[in-house]
């Protein structure tokens, strides 16, 4: 017997545990020519904001060991076209549709929902509270008191799961984690990328005009499954692991530390058919065991 | 029928001009016919921890064994890494990719610009102009590169049939100069329909995008830039366009009109 992939979240059934990570797989288009997007539990959009968006100026992507830096500043087409162009295209794909928002105040963020409460292709908002690219990304992001705030306003505004996107660069993570639970949180996604930055040793310039920048990939993977493990003992809203998750060993990972789903990101770049190979594997991997179902995974972590 | 596909393939191949320039050999690789001149295959060196898969524009190709070739200059971890990959080693190809050249109307004079490694994309245009029998005559190939060492397979080229016309920037081959100058030259005070097409390095493709300007000729650029996707995904790999606004080189390149791309 093939095992019971899907996993429920906030009510929602997802046919299986493997979404698409917001600003790895844009708006669909793109990832749709290399493999049936319906295959897929989720797709997270590209980051959402009430006016179009051009990003930073190049260069904005760097390699670097095991990773990438990326500070690409937010380009997107704005919540208006992208309710006519971009949702429109998706409602063809039988999977779940999260629309990744992202606002420069805590109004900011209403407005667009508000806007997103009409779709009903909008099947889950995911607040990007952590985008460390953009001047006031991260005041909500390592702010409980805002970000519980901005939280419980949306969830005024719109009627379905509202999942809150966690930035590993703060103190103390558990402690936002909490305050989106308590302002109304369906779910948690973590991690966003890590600060960093690279250098050119022959020009003396940062590799990124923008400085700093986001790091993703491999690299980041040990500190995202240490957040998730962390946040899931903490709190009791479902957690989605991201982080450098490249094959369905990662993924398993990130199900024992306690994720109920995973979003792959950066991996996407390399292969973008990735997530067909994940989701065969990690059947094959559930089969082995003789797990009937992938719920049978999540949590299951032995610590000593 | 999918477009792009994602195949594991072995250097069939491999030839050192020196010890940075190199030309390898690859297949199988099924969409090998139906490579663009213009179009680029992303690669992806198996077994290392080199993340990003790296882009090559295809220097020629053979739809009857399925391979292909690119002619690529050591730069850093990923070319450097291919370099010394060994004949039957294994490599990711994904492609094609990209929007190829436009060809040229029958009557134009077309003017072919390759700065050293740069010439890939346009030996390919002259080799299938040839065989959908364009006039030879009607074809003009510039090849220029800093010193004689960099015009690597110079026969290969002159073996098309089309009139090479080589530069070199120290002199120590063919005209004296950069290629947009032995261009200017031609093209000077003449009144021939001319279409150009170019790659090469940015100086050399700002110098012709400013001079087909000048003349008021049509034709097109091939950019190069730093690819982490390749698919059109990322946004890493943007140019500002003359009209404003940004293109992305995988997707909307890397082929640009003359005048399009703030170079």
């Amino acid at each position: 017997m093939t095992p019971d992939l899907s996993v429920e979240i906030a009510g929602i059934r997802f046919k299986n545990p493997i979404l698409t990570a917001s600003g790895t797989c844009g708006y669909g288009e793109e990832l749709a020519e290399f493999f049936d997007l319906s295959l897929l539990g989720g797709i997270v959009t590209k980051s959402i904001t009430a006016k179009s968006r051009e990003g930073h100026p190049p260069p904005r992507t760097a390699e670097t060991d095991a990773g990438m830096l990326n500070a690409i500043g937010l380009a997107n087409v704005g919540v208006d076209r992208f309710i006519a162009e971009k949702l429109k295209f998706l409602e063809k794909y039988d999977t779940t549709v999260i629309v990744n928002v992202a606002g420069a105040t805590e109004q900011e963020y209403v407005d667009i929902c508000t806007r997103l409460a009409d779709c009903p292709r909008a099947n889950m908002v995911e607040l990007n509270f952590s985008c460390p690219n953009v001047q006031r990304g991260m005041t909500i992001a390592s702010n409980a008191e805002l970000a519980e705030q901005t939280v419980r306003q949306v969830k005024k505004v719109f009627p379905r799961p509202v999942i809150a996107k966690l930035s590993p660069n703060v103190t103390n993570i558990c402690e936002i984690a909490s305050a989106c639970e308590a302002g109304g949180a369906d779910a948690l996604s973590l991690i966003n990328t890590l600060v960093g930055m690279a250098v050119d040793i022959e020009t003396f310039r940062p590799r990124l005009t923008n400085n700093t920048g986001g790091l993703s990939g491999p690299a980041i993977k040990p500190v995202a499954l240490a957040m998730v493990h962390k946040v899931y003992k903490s709190v009791k809203i479902p957690i989605i692991g991201i982080g450098g998750i490249s094959n369905y060993k990662d993924v398993v990972e990130f199900l024992l530390c306690g994720a109920k789903a995973v979003q792959i990101g950066t991996a996407l770049f390399v292969q973008p058919d990735a997530p067909v190979q994940i989701i065969k594997d990690l059947k094959k991997y559930l089969t082995k065991l003789k797990f009937g179902k992938v719920d049978e995974l999540i949590g299951q972590l032995r610590t000593y | 029928m999918k477009k792009i596909v994602i195949e594991t393939a072995k250097i069939l191949s491999k030839k050192q001009w020196a010890p940075d320039l190199n030309l390898i050999n690859l297949g199988p690789f099924s969409k090998a016919g139906i490579i663009k001149p213009g179009q680029f295959v992303h690669i992806k060196i198996s077994d290392t921890d080199i993340l990003f898969r790296r882009a090559f524009s295809v220097f020629d190709t053979d739809a009857k064994n399925d391979s292909l070739s690119i002619l690529f200059k050591v730069f850093g971890r990923g070319t450097s890494r291919l370099a010394v990959l060994p004949k039957g080693a294994k490599v990711n190809i994904m492609g094609p990719l990209g929007n190829g050249f436009s060809f040229p109307r029958r009557k134009e004079m077309a003017v072919l610009a390759g700065g050293g490694i740069g010439l890939p994309p346009l030996y390919l245009l002259a080799k299938e102009m040839i065989e959908r029998g364009y006039d030879r005559k009607r074809i003009l190939i510039f090849y220029g590169g800093k010193t004689r060492r960099e015009l690597i397979e110079l026969n290969r080229l002159r073996g098309l049939g089309p009139k090479v016309i080589c530069s070199t920037d120290d002199g120590s081959y063919g005209l004296q100069g950069f290629v947009s100058d032995a261009i200017r030259k031609l093209i000077s005070g003449k009144s021939e329909n001319y279409r150009i097409y170019a790659c090469g390095p940015n100086g050399m493709l700002k110098a012709i995008d400013e001079m087909a300007r000048e003349f008021k000729i049509p034709g097109q650029l091939s950019l190069e830039a730093p690819m982490p996707c390749g698919t059109g995904i990322c946004l890493g790999c943007i140019v500002p366009l003359r009209a404003g606004g940004y293109s992305r080189v995988c997707r909307e390149g890397p082929v640009y009109e003359i005048g399009e791309v703030l170079l």
